[in-house]
């Protein structure tokens, strides 16, 4: 079964935003169990998602750690709770991520949930630009190796050189697209279609309405 | 058949001031082959821009006139209705694609002029097979070169079905074999698609044969000439003598070949730098000039050696390398660190090798002479190119690396700054023996200041100039 991107982002705020007040633990697992036997079923890369586990472990043992050392009350209950939200975010969120190309995203958002084109186009082609704004980082830091210094990926000079070259970027892009047509405002062809049928709306509104019902009567 | 016409139309980028095109009138013949000339930042691109209906969308004023697309005012056209008529293919191939592989790309702009859902696989592959990249389709953009961006653009350009095709120096970043196919598929598309082909470049080899028209822009107004300033513009050029081989700096290839795309781009390149002398590194565009200098300032591969004083280079941490071998970078933007002038001096003033040279008296006296005093608190990224220049070569040449490059450290300066620039660098080049290497396209007025050249040519470094 696989979920049209637009169900999934519902799902994902649909359960997302409850998450963030429930204090039920046994909902957020079966958040966890639930996210990742999709991820499984839709061979999302194992390896990313061990990565994405292994970077969130030391801020899980933080968050937690810090609920057991200054909580009042059922300190344990409050570091089990937060500890196994952050990892049902986690998952939803790469359940949507890891099954779904950037591109594909995007253009369900547009169909199905009237997100504009011209946001969607500016978006993907910012993700497109990701390579050439690594390689300008590498030429301002060596600019600044030529005049005796070192700019750390921490310092700010850094950041402030990159958002001036992707300014100029931005203006060259919305050219380059405007003199391939694209206009904001008319209408456009769209050669990507997906199948989104209604039971998966049903589907959606079950999940949300389950997590719900769960985590607060449970 | 779509008609463009410019009538009598002025423009400025600047709220105020002289207008970077004046009373410009101009019908191009359908069908035609056109080639655009003046100097740089005469407005050739400007013109372009305006033609296609980005200026004054994208910025500037128009002062006077219009320009229309089939009677109508081209900024009261929607861009997919403009697009479908007339098109531009830009001079940096890497800033058009919004998409990440040309089908998608294609695709992207047939959407855009809302042509049928259904038709739209077969418009791409059409497109991609009358320019001959069909096996490129699904290639990410990035890993192209820039003759492929540059036909890939084209195919878009192809698929759009428009009947005007712009190009603003479309081969600036393009090899020399691939610049020699693409203006003949403009020609063929000329001939059998009936295109009006309107090309701006600066490099004239290759076009007498194929237009039909040479327009030129001098201070800021359009004329039609004769098709022989093409060959009056060569043969002037001075030549200069094969690098000495004594009185060697410490920086050697030694047998250095760079790749570009998988393919060799330079190989096996030997040579010496002599010291305190100024030498100019020659070739035509594409010819990898700026990816010899990135390999010598350890920012891209290469394979053999690379000596600094007998021991290989790549043995020197980056931050060392970067104090021993300089660079003026080809655009001024990526140079600075700093926000003002005053700044950008005193950042340098602080590091220099030599600060017993660079004294506050000196570096105020140059810039003086360089005619930058009144500007020393001025944002950097608001002066003018030319400025912009003459500051980045004072403050490179303050660092005072025993090595410095410079990558076309005269464009976009007149006469008179070029002077000064030239002077500037021969008397600290000598002053303190740094040796300095320069690419220039400009070679007029550089008798007097060069002392050797290097010319890469078909994949090789060839000691002095070439006949």
């Amino acid at each position: 079964m696989t979920f049209n991107p637009s169900v999934l982002l519902i799902i994902l705020l649909g359960i997302g935003f409850p998450m963030a007040f429930t204090q039920s633990i046994t909902a957020n697992v079966v958040v966890c169990v639930l996210a990742l036997l999709y991820l499984m079923l839709h061979h999302a890369n194992l390896k990313t998602i061990g990565l994405v586990t292994l970077i969130s472990l030391p801020l899980a043992l933080g968050t937690g750690w810090s609920f057991i050392a200054f909580g009042t009350g059922d300190v344990w209950l409050q570091a089990w709770l937060q500890v196994s939200r952050l990892f049902a975010y986690l998952f939803l969120g790469m359940s949507l991520t890891l099954t779904t190309p950037v591109k594909d995203m995007l253009m369900s958002f547009v169909l199905h949930l009237h997100l504009s084109p011209t946001f969607a186009y500016g978006l993907l082609a910012a993700f497109n630009l990701l390579p050439r704004i690594q390689r300008q980082v590498k030429t301002i830091r060596y600019s600044a190796n030529l005049r005796g210094m070192t700019y750390h990926l921490w310092q700010p000079q850094l950041y402030f050189k990159a958002i001036l070259s992707a300014i100029q970027w931005s203006d060259d892009l919305a050219q380059g697209m405007a003199s391939h047509g694209f206009s904001e405002g008319f209408p456009r062809t769209m050669t990507y279609q997906d199948t989104l049928p209604k039971w998966q709306w049903l589907v959606a509104g079950i999940l949300i309405i389950g997590y719900v019902g769960m985590s607060f009567f449970i | 058949m779509t008609k463009l016409a410019i009538e009598n139309f002025s423009f400025r980028y600047r709220d105020s001031g002289p207008d970077e095109l004046s009373q410009i009138t101009w019908t191009p013949a359908a069908g035609s082959f056109n080639l655009l000339i003046g100097a740089s930042g005469s407005g050739k691109s400007t013109l372009l821009k305006a033609m296609t209906g980005l200026l004054p969308q994208f910025g500037g004023t128009v002062t006077s006139g219009e320009i229309t697309l089939d009677d109508l005012p081209i900024a009261t056209v929607a861009p997919f209705e403009r697009a479908k008529r007339v098109a531009l293919l830009f001079q940096n191939p890497n800033r058009q694609f919004a998409m990440a592989t040309p089908l998608e790309q294609i695709t992207f702009a047939l959407e855009n002029i809302q042509a049928p859902a259904a038709d739209i696989p077969h418009q791409v592959d059409e497109a991609l097979a009358t320019i001959g990249i069909t096996a490129l389709a699904n290639q990410n953009l990035i890993t192209l070169s820039g003759g492929e961006k540059q036909k890939v653009a084209l195919a878009t350009i192809l698929a759009l079905g428009s009947d005007y095709i712009l190009l603003d120096e479309p081969f600036a970043n393009v090899d020399p074999h691939a610049r020699h196919e693409l203006m003949h598929l403009l020609k063929q598309l000329q001939m059998h698609h009936g295109k009006t082909i309107i090309v701006a470049d600066h490099d004239f080899s290759g076009y007498p044969d194929l237009i039909d028209t040479v327009y030129q822009l001098v201070d800021h107004q359009l004329t039609q000439t004769d098709a022989s300033v093409l060959s009056a513009n060569t043969g002037v050029d001075p030549l200069f003598p094969a690098p000495s081989r004594n009185a060697l700096s410490p920086l050697a290839l030694d047998d250095v070949s760079i790749d570009m795309a998988g393919r060799p781009l330079i190989e096996s390149a030997t040579f010496a730098l002599p010291a305190g002398q100024l030498g100019l590194l020659s070739g035509v565009n594409g010819s990898g000039k700026s990816t010899l200098f990135a390999a010598i300032t350890h920012q891209r591969p290469y394979r053999g050696l690379l000596h600094w004083d007998g021991q290989d280079s790549q043995k020197i941490k980056m931050k060392r390398w970067a104090q021993t071998v300089g660079l003026v970078f080809q655009d001024a933007m990526d140079q600075f660190v700093a926000l003002t002038v005053a700044d950008e001096l005193a950042l340098s003033q602080k590091h220099t090798r030599l600060p017993d040279y660079w004294t506050t008296a000196r570096i105020e006296q140059t810039l003086d002479q360089l005619n930058l005093t009144p500007h020393t608190e001025a944002n950097v990224y608001q002066l003018s190119g030319g400025q912009q220049k003459k500051l980045q070569v004072l403050s490179m040449l303050i660092m005072s690396q025993p090595v410095l490059l410079l990558d076309e450290p005269l464009a976009g300066l007149d006469t008179v700054s070029m002077q000064h620039v030239l002077d500037l660098i021969q008397t600290s080049i000598q002053a303190n023996h740094i040796s300095a290497l320069m690419i220039s396209h400009q070679r007029i007025g550089l008798a007097d200041y060069v002392d050797y050249e290097i010319h890469l040519q078909g994949h090789h470094l060839i000691m002095g100039g070439a006949q």
